[in-house]
């Protein structure tokens, strides 16, 4: 049933393999910029936050930034290409695999990129810097991070598929995705907002992503309810993702 | 011999737009079919019907007797797709992309390497199967092509307008290919060059605005247009006046003056010998007969009018 998926899965990979190098340096510079410049240079004035230091607050964030992101590019990016420039979306369309299997395909791989590029922000993170977590906490953040990667990957499949030109696509990820990921306590507590849009921001799943990937990576913590907040919201938009896809493969 | 592709009365709207209207269509197998259409005629519809790729409105469908609207991944088993555009993967190689082929028709690695090895020598790429296909030439893109869609060696191939684009070499060499697989799978071939439905096809239709409105072979299609033969007749000088007594004559049907040369249409071929003996005397330079050509069929069908 799958081997269709897992031939442009593989394909993806085989593609991502090759310019694995020129990726990762694009990739880690943004993150580990912001690293340097709020953690290191506005350490000195911020203090602790929550009880841990600046930088390791901000941390688990920005590699779980960069992985969801990265799901969300190569998702939106690769699918949108594929169906309106490269045309191969129809080649594969014309032989025995379901239209399922494509979207399946498109969503693993997206995920993938966003799991490779967070995982080599957080080696990058804990090469250069003095933060530092026990390997158990890893197991725990991974449990928000495997979830966010594949969330982020169905709404990019959404994006790629709906959208048919590309300054549509820079706009949606400049209006909803940055402020999604940015309002979800990326740089600063949840205490910082208003008691009364607390509960509407705590509502959103990458509020959960953010807060719950901190709590694991920092102290080990594993709050259940976010964890199973990321898991449904991806649940739920993959199968939205696969509905789109379909619907509009159809058309 | 039975049929590779049936349709009856297939149907597709697009809201108010009727794009195919009560096609009724039979492909014998391992036939050459052209279909051919002006711009917006409802060609690429009918191929994304056949081909799965879109449901009809109503009506049938069957390919090697397969409804494609239950045996859809059954059907893509079955046939090979030349599309419009060339749909390579600019990110892999030619032979990886041809490997992703396979791999998507469920071909177990053994048998596909071998595969893809004779392929690429016959179709003259083995020397550059590990080049991207943006280094490629138009010519050499088409004919990966066309590789990728006899990878998995369909019963039925369409090639949605396989030459658009390539020059007059390139255009014989894939013309070459098609004649030498002809016979061992059928071929649906949309296109817009005359020449092309004419060099290649055993049996042509022509369809308008969702319709059929023509079907035979080339020669069929000519002689049901005609109804009479045109000969160009050259004259040294005084052409006007000789167009003249020629257009007297029963027998001639049509005329037309151009220059020194006249244009003459006659009822039948017989009616020759009396042109012949009404110009005695006069300057003939040159009589030739101008067959009638399938482009002719085809403007005389859908007329002249230039389609968005």
């Amino acid at each position: 049933m799958f081997k269709g998926a897992f031939a442009i899965w593989r394909r993806d990979m085989l593609v991502l393999r090759r310019s694995i190098l020129s990726e990762l340096v694009a990739v880690v510079a943004y993150p580990l910029t912001i690293y340097l410049a709020f953690g290191i240079g506005m350490k000195g004035y911020i203090g602790l936050v929550d009880g841990v230091p600046y930088s390791m607050f901000i941390a688990p964030g920005l590699i779980t930034m960069t992985a969801v992101n990265a799901a969300y590019s190569e998702s939106t990016w690769s699918l949108w290409f594929h169906r309106k420039v490269q045309f191969t979306i129809e080649s594969y369309r014309v032989t025995p695999i379901s239209v399922s299997e494509i979207v399946i395909a498109k969503i693993m791989s997206g995920f993938s990129h966003g799991l490779v590029k967070g995982l080599a922000v957080g080696l990058v993170i804990f090469a250069i810097t003095p933060f530092r977590f026990s390997p158990v906490n890893l197991l725990a953040y991974l449990a928000f991070l495997i979830p966010g990667s594949a969330l982020f990957s169905c709404a990019g499949v959404i994006c790629g598929t709906v959208m048919d030109k590309p300054e549509t696509i820079g706009k949606v990820e400049a209006v909803f995705i940055m402020p999604l990921i940015f309002m979800s306590g990326l740089f600063f507590p949840l205490s910082s907002y208003p008691a009364n849009v607390i509960s509407w921001i705590r509502v959103l799943p990458t509020t959960s992503l953010f807060e719950g990937a901190r709590q694991a990576l920092v102290s080990g913590g594993f709050p259940l309810a976010s964890a199973l907040h990321v898991a449904i919201t991806a649940l739920l938009a993959f199968a939205a993702a696969v509905w789109i896809f379909r619907l509009k493969m159809s058309e | 011999m039975s049929a590779a592709i049936t349709t009856h009365n297939l149907t597709k709207r697009y809201g108010d737009l009727t794009a195919l209207e009560n096609f009724d269509l039979e492909v014998a197998q391992g036939s050459i079919f052209g279909l051919l259409g002006p711009n917006g005629a409802g060609k690429t519809t009918l191929i994304r019907v056949l081909t799965t790729l879109m449901r009809q409105t109503s009506g049938e469908a069957f390919i090697e007797g397969l409804d494609t609207r239950s045996n859809g991944r059954e059907i893509r088993r079955l046939i090979g797709v030349v599309s419009q555009e060339n749909s390579l993967d600019r990110y892999l190689t030619a032979r990886e992309n041809l490997e992703l082929h396979a791999r998507l028709h469920g071909m177990e690695n053994r048998h596909y390497r071998k595969r893809i090895d004779e392929l690429l020598e016959l179709m003259g790429l083995a020397a550059r199967q590990n080049d991207f296909p943006d280094t490629y030439s138009g010519g050499m893109q088409r004919r990966l092509v066309v590789t990728r869609a006899l990878l998995h060696e369909p019963r039925v191939l369409f090639l949605d307008e396989p030459t658009t684009g390539l020059d007059p070499q390139s255009r014989r060499a894939v013309w070459d290919y098609i004649k030498s697989i002809a016979g061992s799978m059928t071929i649906f071939l949309t296109t817009h060059y005359l020449e092309e439905a004419e060099q290649l096809c055993d049996r042509i239709a022509i369809m308008d605005h969702g319709k059929l409105i023509a079907l035979g072979s080339t020669q069929e299609l000519k002689d049901r247009l005609t109804g009479g033969t045109f000969y160009l007749i050259e004259f040294g000088e005084d052409a006007e006046r000789y167009g003249a007594i020629l257009r007297a004559m029963a027998c001639v049907r049509e005329i037309e003056v151009d220059g020194r040369t006249v244009c003459v249409g006659l009822n039948s071929w017989e009616c020759l010998s009396e042109v012949v003996t009404a110009l005695n005397g006069a300057p003939v330079r040159r009589i030739a007969l101008r067959e009638r050509t399938l482009e002719d069929v085809f403007i005389s069908l859908t007329g002249e009018k230039v389609r968005e």
